[in-house]
């Protein structure tokens, strides 16, 4: 365990300790580029260059390590001056295209300007190297070689973290330019990461390019539910409307997102999404839909069965249960899903694409109910003549539904999700716009924390159960989210 | 003295033979392989390659408990600007460098050693290859060699055309077939060197000068040369000299030595005006300091540049310092690998100035500008490149200061002959 000292500073670190980490532990930052804390050290940006005595040059702090006795300093005037002129360079030959690119106001080029340098440049407009402009490289990112600084974050991403290896850099010197290689594209679940990682902006994001300056952004800390995986990410947002879904790095679920979840923002702003109600294939207000909904959930009561849903929250699933037992007083409802779980690629994406499985087995405890197979069972011999489901829950149930064809109330937040057959669908708020609990498949429990507001008139689903409840001539009297949670264990 | 490693008439393994060669190689087997590091060691042979670190040293850093492979490695990839004494060893006497690489594998415990030859020596290469075919068929390399138990195989590979592969990690990367970047180090190619295992990298003259010091002693060859230079070395002078050309002289030689009597002087009617000693990477020398200075690694640092590679440039009066200086940038700027931000935007940067100096288009500001770009590159960068960069350009300009001037004043060239 050696004893070192940064600007003063003494602590102990573990053996193998860099010095960028070390400072790091000490609240010390150093700036870098290359380095990433999930990739191999390239040391080749020279930004952490700080200065260790008795060594007689600087060195690197990301791949330095702590030796017994190190005096470290990281704002000496040796150090200082190494950043200056490593900025100096990387900027004579960027475009400083700064007022049209994506990346300003979260570029490191512009950051650490503003923090090590202001110095003016003494080199020639005239004498930049031109590199290729903007060209997609798959079917998510844009790449402008112009702008690119070589810290080869993004070929190390590619080559160590999705092993697809598509990335390599061409050319020698100042004419070496990042490429794709030959017969590849930049086509794997993960390629976004690379747009966060490029500490400029060499790679953007096509879904993302010229649609709101970052500056403008409120980030809200949130959970992706595009699986089981149930990773921490944060919602970018302005205006009532999401620009992207980036990862909240953590120790236990993530430090990258895949591609298929940073675009499940997308459905809430979908032109499909649902605001009205269906009432067979016509969209009706939500009020005449929730009473048609509920006039039938009244004629059949006891012959009514719920479904709950491992894409709904805890509450929401509990919700249902209350409405199935304590309300419409049937014993045909079911909250047992048990889709096999784990990292199917090895880097972040499910076996099981629904975010709660786990979640829903609480409710299943608190609440029992019946097997998905006796329930099927029980649809298919037309003992049951209305069926509440989550939209995509009702696929589990699919020939059970089309043997029987019992009246389906589905509920759906898009148009696309509708079943087909479905007699009433019901929209209700997404997890971007109404808090709700899921479990992952780690078994730990995450929170969404509302992003924008759900359209006029759209309710979270508990309070769609609710009122589902109240007309059809039973009470649930659920006033919140939390209440739906009594006899859940949490 | 008589020459070391220059010698005629021995290119063929019969005359090698006759004249006591690959006896050294019988006696090192003969002896524990810590005992031919010490004789190494003792001889105080350092690195001709340019860095001159010891050799001995060197290999006795290679782990001796290790489990796995290690390999010697040949830097035969010659490609300081200047430098033409190794291509010249390999022609006269391929089989000392064998007979060397064979005697290191045996010390170090390698048994497999590549040279690694400049891919523009092809015709090195055949003569590499024949002598390997013939020191092969006579037991002197392949398995057991001379019954001692101990198995070597010596390949050659052919470089691709990079300058930066003569660094040594670069080359390592290149011949594992990957583009020749160097490494950051650590880890020393001592300890992960080659494929992963512990690895020596000598350059060709250190390991042809191998086999004279376990024939006849570290002691004989440390008493050559001056204090920690010891032994001989190739000096390969270019420039307008009566006999430029590759010579072999004791360290510590007189530089004015290799100049007037080895090289007959400067053509007629040719003033000297500087020296490049070691290189076109080494901090230039005026007449007056190369007049002065001893040839051997702590007088030339003294003189505030470096032995090098032993590539001594003569530069008379007529050459324009300016423009020899955007030569040498333009060669840099081509060969810099481009990993580290400062070589890769420097060296650029740098070229483009001396290209405004010599079309007329630079300021003085602009010699302070020059200067100050290579100070910033200097000590900063994973391999020395960016320093064989900085050190010329630093130099140039402190020392010929004048010319800069000239150039940004009167945007004319005074040094040029028409």
């Amino acid at each position: 365990m050696p004893t070192i000292t940064i600007d003063g500073k003494s602590l102990e670190v573990a053996k193998g300790t860099t010095l960028l980490e070390a400072a790091q532990q000490l609240g010390v930052y150093i700036p870098r580029y290359c380095y990433h804390p999930k990739l191999s050290i390239a040391g080749n940006c020279r930004m952490c260059l700080v200065e260790v005595e008795k060594a007689p040059k600087l060195m690197t702090a990301c791949s330095t390590e702590a030796f017994e006795g190190m005096v470290v300093h990281t704002a000496s005037d040796r150090v200082k001056a190494a950043r200056r002129d490593v900025l100096e360079y990387l900027l004579i030959n960027h475009p400083l295209d700064c007022p049209i690119c994506d990346q300003a106001g979260e570029c490191g080029l512009q950051d650490y300007y503003m923090d090590y340098s202001l110095a003016k440049s003494r080199f020639s407009q005239a004498d930049k190297v031109r590199r290729q402009k903007r060209r997609a490289v798959g079917p998510q990112l844009v790449l402008d070689n112009e702008r690119c600084i070589l810290c080869t974050r993004c070929v190390r991403f590619c080559s160590e973290v999705t092993k697809t290896s598509e990335l390599c850099v061409v050319e020698r010197g100042d004419h070496s330019f990042i490429d794709l290689k030959e017969g590849k594209a930049l086509d794997n679940d993960y390629t976004l990461n690379i747009a966060d990682i490029c500490p400029v902006g060499a790679f953007t994001s096509r879904d993302f390019r010229f649609k709101q300056r970052v500056w403008f952004l409120k980030k809200t800390p949130t959970v992706c539910l595009g699986c089981a995986t149930g990773c921490l990410i944060e919602a970018h947002h302005n205006e009532n409307t999401i620009y992207r879904l980036v990862p909240r790095p953590n120790a236990e679920t993530n430090t990258w997102l895949c591609d298929p979840g940073r675009l499940t923002y997308k459905a809430v702003q979908a032109g499909d999404r649902l605001v009205k109600g269906v009432i067979k294939n016509g969209l009706i207000d939500l009020e005449p839909a929730l009473r048609e909904a509920a006039a039938r959930i009244d004629e059949a009561r006891a012959a009514v069965a719920v479904l709950g849903s491992p894409w709904l929250s805890v509450e929401d699933n509990a919700a249902l249960a209350l409405l199935a037992k304590d309300a419409l007083k049937t014993g045909n409802y079911c909250f047992d899903f048990n889709t096999e779980q784990g990292i199917k690629d090895g880097i972040l994406i499910n076996k099981d694409p629904a975010p709660n499985t786990n979640g829903v087995k609480l409710v299943k405890a608190a609440h029992g109910g019946l097997s998905l197979e006796e329930l099927s069972r029980r649809i298919t011999s037309g003992q049951v003549k209305v069926v509440l489901a989550e939209a995509r829950a009702a696929g589990f149930i699919k020939d059970a539904l089309k043997a029987a064809a019992p009246r389906l109330i589905a509920f759906a937040s898009n148009r696309g999700e509708i079943p087909a057959g479905s007699y009433a669908t019901l929209p209700y708020a997404s997890y971007f716009e109404v808090p709700g609990t899921f479990l992952n498949y780690q078994g730990l429990r995450r929170r969404t924390a509302p992003s924008v507001e759900a359209p006029e008139g759209v309710k979270p689903l508990w309070a769609v159960i609710n009122k589902l409840a109240a007309y059809s001539g039973t009470s649930l009297r659920l006033d919140s989210a939390d209440e739906a949670l009594k006899g859940v264990r949490s | 003295m008589e020459n070391i490693l220059l010698k005629d008439n021995v290119a063929e393994i019969e005359a090698y033979f006759a004249a006591g060669g690959y006896k050294p190689l019988k006696k090192a087997l003969g002896l524990k392989p810590a005992e031919v590091i010490d004789e190494v060691k003792k001889s105080n042979l350092r690195g001709r390659g340019g860095a001159g670190f010891p050799c001995g040293l060197k290999w006795s850093f290679i782990p001796r408990d290790l489990e796995g492979p290690r390999y010697l490695v040949c830097n035969a990839d010659e490609g300081e600007p200047g430098t033409f004494k190794d291509r010249e060893l390999m022609l006269r006497n391929p089989h000392a460098l064998l007979e060397g690489m064979a005697i290191a594998g045996y010390a170090i415990g390698a048994g497999h050693g590549y040279i690694y030859i400049r891919g523009e020596f092809a015709a090195e290469t055949g003569v590499l290859d024949k002598a390997i075919a013939a020191a092969r068929a006579k037991g002197f390399i392949g398995k057991n060699i001379l019954g001692s138990g101990f198995n070597f195989e010596i390949f050659t590979h052919r470089g691709a055309g990079a300058y930066i592969c003569g660094e040594e990690t670069a080359l390592l990367e290149s011949l594992e077939g990957f583009t020749g970047q160097p490494r950051l180090k650590p880890p020393f190619p001592a300890i992960k060197g080659l494929f992963g295992s512990p690895t020596v990298i000598n350059n060709v003259e250190t390991l042809a000068a191998v086999p004279s010091i376990i024939e006849k002693g570290g002691d004989w060859y440390a008493a050559i040369g001056s204090g920690k230079s010891a032994g001989t070395k190739l000096f390969c002078v270019s420039g307008p000299v009566s006999r430029p050309g590759v010579y072999e002289l004791p360290l510590g030689a007189p530089l004015r030595d290799l100049l007037e009597k080895n090289c007959g002087g400067m053509k007629p009617g040719r003033k000297l005006k500087a020296v490049i000693p070691g290189g076109s990477s080494t901090p230039v020398l005026t007449a007056e300091e190369a007049k002065a200075v001893k040839l051997d690694y702590e007088s030339l640092a003294a003189a505030g540049s470096m032995l090098g590679s032993g590539a001594v440039i003569v530069i008379d009066e007529s050459q324009c310092m300016v423009k020899l200086l955007q030569v040498l940038a333009r060669f840099y700027h081509h060969e810099s690998c481009g990993q580290c931000t400062p070589c890769r935007e420097g060296c650029g940067w740098i070229e483009k100035l001396l290209n405004r100096f010599e079309e007329g288009r630079a300021s003085r500001g602009d010699i302070d500008t020059l200067y100050s770009v290579a100070d910033g590159m200097l000590g900063r960068t994973i391999c020395p490149l960016a320093d064989a960069m900085a050190m010329p350009v630093m130099s140039f300009v402190k020392k010929f200061r004048g010319e800069f001037e000239a150039h940004a004043d009167g945007k004319i060239c005074k040094g040029v002959r028409s």
